[in-house]
């Protein structure tokens, strides 16, 4: 019984190894947020390697990996919202701009705060680069739909930004 | 900031190529996480092989609850699943064996520190129970993100009120006294199965009906009830399936969370009943170079109410507040982090001299016996109170715990109450004084409790 789940896992792991690593990457941008947000990712997949073996196996990777995102910059930001000064040095006094490397770390902060679909939505049409009748097709969702996630995130992703630069 | 730059940044976020290393490090986290799975194993006494030898006071801390986790909460499992079965009519058939044996194997997800990453932990038992003899447990423990494996064999031996570990890749051994107390429980949950199935019948369970496993035609019973794991684990799922012809359990399953970020799932399996046995079955075999964890027999600690309050008084005088929870892994969790906060201060303390940076170094043979003793001396207390607070659980005696809203100051407010009787309660206050009092008297102190 446990050699069979344990096969499996190998099995999910092999097939979906690639992707979750640049789905994390991109999301992370740093090498300890995504060792961390890995193994949060390799646990998820422990626990779901049900859904993994469904036919809906390409949309629980991606929650699994946004999940473990989130877990990951949840331990890197505080309660108040602030990232640890001692990770990463994106906080400017009011005269600085954030130079590029600097802003892609605050994207990254906040999406890992957006809405699940949301977050989704973006990752698979920025992070990945996929179009919208694809995207559509993988959430089971109009294409409609994802414009109106896309729109809604990158809304906030604005406003946010707006505040933090 | 405008849409479009969000745009241009998600883009560029979008094209950055994922740098070799880091595929490395995906590789090889991926690759270890399957090598632990592939392997045999088993929790908590390894943690105490693998995590102890790296050492700082917080894993000795750490390992020591995990291993009475596994020990404690690990029995019932046992019990409650071969006299977990069908009821009165099976009664009767687990009661004629003398002897028998079982397979048990228990994963468990997660992590127990707050913020840490999670781990899994698997374990195989091969367990040998013998009324007239004692058990013998034999497991292999995988040690996650190592790839190793450890075995050890442990033995409790009623008629000698002790349990003796063996540790072989340490060449170690470690030998525990038991009361009488402990020995009256251990009877009652693993060497009397009417005991078991009466709780098991006493809880709300469901009856599955038919099924077939390994080719037997089986009828299973399902219960959610908390008691079957003295309240240490939350959202409990256990099945029990039992062969319809000799009306002998053939395969349990259970399934629990245990606080917020810890999981477990486990099985048993292959029972053999009514086997012969002989004594020397049970006689460890400890060889010659092997030493012990201890020079003494470490005692193991008591579950009586005094010990209890002990336990809370340790709490309150170490940390200037009663734990929050007393279920055995909250509490292990909560004093662990406590310890954690505790070690991290030392340390900064430590950091600037000379023999606090040499200390951080591997443990030698005298300091690993110190850490150990001074492991399992600190954990007694904390240790007590968990298991008190089982039983509890386990004989329905329906403790409320207040820990999060009362202190040493609140003498006349309720900190534990459980059920003596019918009409009769025990309430310990927030002072540690103890009363017994009737339902009308504890509906009174409870209207004073803090909402």
């Amino acid at each position: 019984m446990s050699s069979t789940r344990a096969e499996i896992f190998e099995q999910v792991r092999a097939r979906y190894i690639g992707l979750l690593t640049s789905i994390l990457w991109k999301l992370t941008g740093d090498r300890e947020l995504f060792t961390e947000a890995m193994q949060y990712a390799l646990l998820g997949i422990w626990r779901h390697l049900g859904k993994l073996n469904s036919k809906k196996a390409h949309v629980y990777i991606y929650r699994i990996a946004l999940s473990a995102n989130s877990k990951a910059w949840r331990n890197r930001i505080g309660r108040n919202g602030e990232l640890n000064p001692n990770h990463i040095d994106c906080e400017k006094s009011p005269d600085e701009k954030p130079d590029r490397d600097e802003l892609a770390t605050l994207v990254r902060r906040e999406i890992c705060r957006l809405p699940a679909k949301q977050a989704k939505a973006i990752v698979m049409r920025y992070l990945e680069q996929q179009d919208y009748q694809a995207i559509a097709g993988k959430l089971s969702c109009t294409e409609a739909s994802v414009r109106s996630h896309v729109s809604k995130a990158l809304a906030t992703l604005k406003n946010r930004l707006a505040a933090l630069t | 900031m405008n849409g479009e730059k969000i745009e241009e940044i998600l883009k560029n976020i979008g094209n950055d190529d994922v740098p070799a290393d880091v595929h490395k490090i995906a590789e090889d986290l991926s690759k270890d996480f399957s090598k632990t799975l592939a392997q045999p194993r088993q929790p908590g006494h390894i943690v105490l092989g693998d995590y102890i030898m790296k050492s700082r006071f917080t894993k000795l801390a750490a390992a020591a609850a995990v291993i009475i986790i596994v020990l404690f909460v690990g029995l019932p499992f046992v019990g409650k699943k071969h006299h977990g079965v069908a009821l009165a009519d099976v009664l009767a058939k687990v009661e004629q064996a003398k002897a028998f044996m079982y397979k048990m194997h228990i994963n468990m997800s997660g992590s127990m520190m707050t913020g840490k990453p999670g781990e899994i932990t698997e374990m195989d038992y091969t367990i040998t129970i013998s009324k007239d003899y004692g058990w013998k447990w034999e497991t292999d423990t995988n040690v996650p993100n190592t790839g190793k494996t450890i075995t050890q064999t442990m033995y409790i031996l009623p008629g000698q009120k002790s349990m003796i570990m063996i540790m072989p890749e340490m060449k170690k051994y470690m030998q525990m006294e038991f009361d009488d107390e402990f020995i009256a429980r251990t009877k009652k949950q693993n060497n009397d199965p009417r005991e078991m199935i009466k709780q098991i019948m006493g809880s709300q369970y469901t009856e599955l009906g038919r099924s077939v496993i390994d080719g037997k035609e089986v009828e299973g019973f399902h219960t959610t009830d908390p008691a079957m794991l003295g309240g240490a684990g939350e959202n409990i799922k256990y099945t029990l399936w039992v062969d319809t012809k000799s009306w002998l359990p053939v395969r349990a399953e259970m399934d629990f969370k245990m606080g917020e970020q810890m999981e477990a799932n486990g099985v048993i399996y292959d029972y053999q009943w009514d086997i012969p046995v002989t004594a020397s079955d049970f006689e460890p075999v400890i060889p010659e170079d092997f030493t012990p964890i201890s020079s003494e027999a470490i005692k193991m600690p008591s579950m009586s109410e005094e010990a209890a309050i002990e336990g809370l008084k340790f709490f309150v005088e170490n940390y200037g507040q009663y734990p929050k929870k007393l279920d055995m892994l909250n509490l292990a969790k909560e004093f662990t982090e406590l310890k954690t906060k505790e070690f991290v201060e030392l340390q900064k303390g430590e950091a600037s001299t000379d023999a606090g940076r040499k200390s951080k170094g591997e443990p030698n043979q005298v300091e690993f016996e110190q850490g150990i003793k001074k492991t399992m001396e600190i954990m007694r207390p904390i240790q007590s109170l968990g298991m008190f607070y089982m039983t509890l659980v386990q004989d329905k005696k329906e403790p409320v715990y207040y820990g999060e809203s009362i202190g040493p100051n609140d003498a006349d407010k309720v900190l534990l109450q459980w059920k003596v009787s019918e009409e009769q309660y025990r309430v310990i206050f927030g002072n540690l004084t103890t009363v017994d009092i009737t339902a009308e008297e504890l509906a009174e102190l409870e209207a004073l409790q803090p909402k």
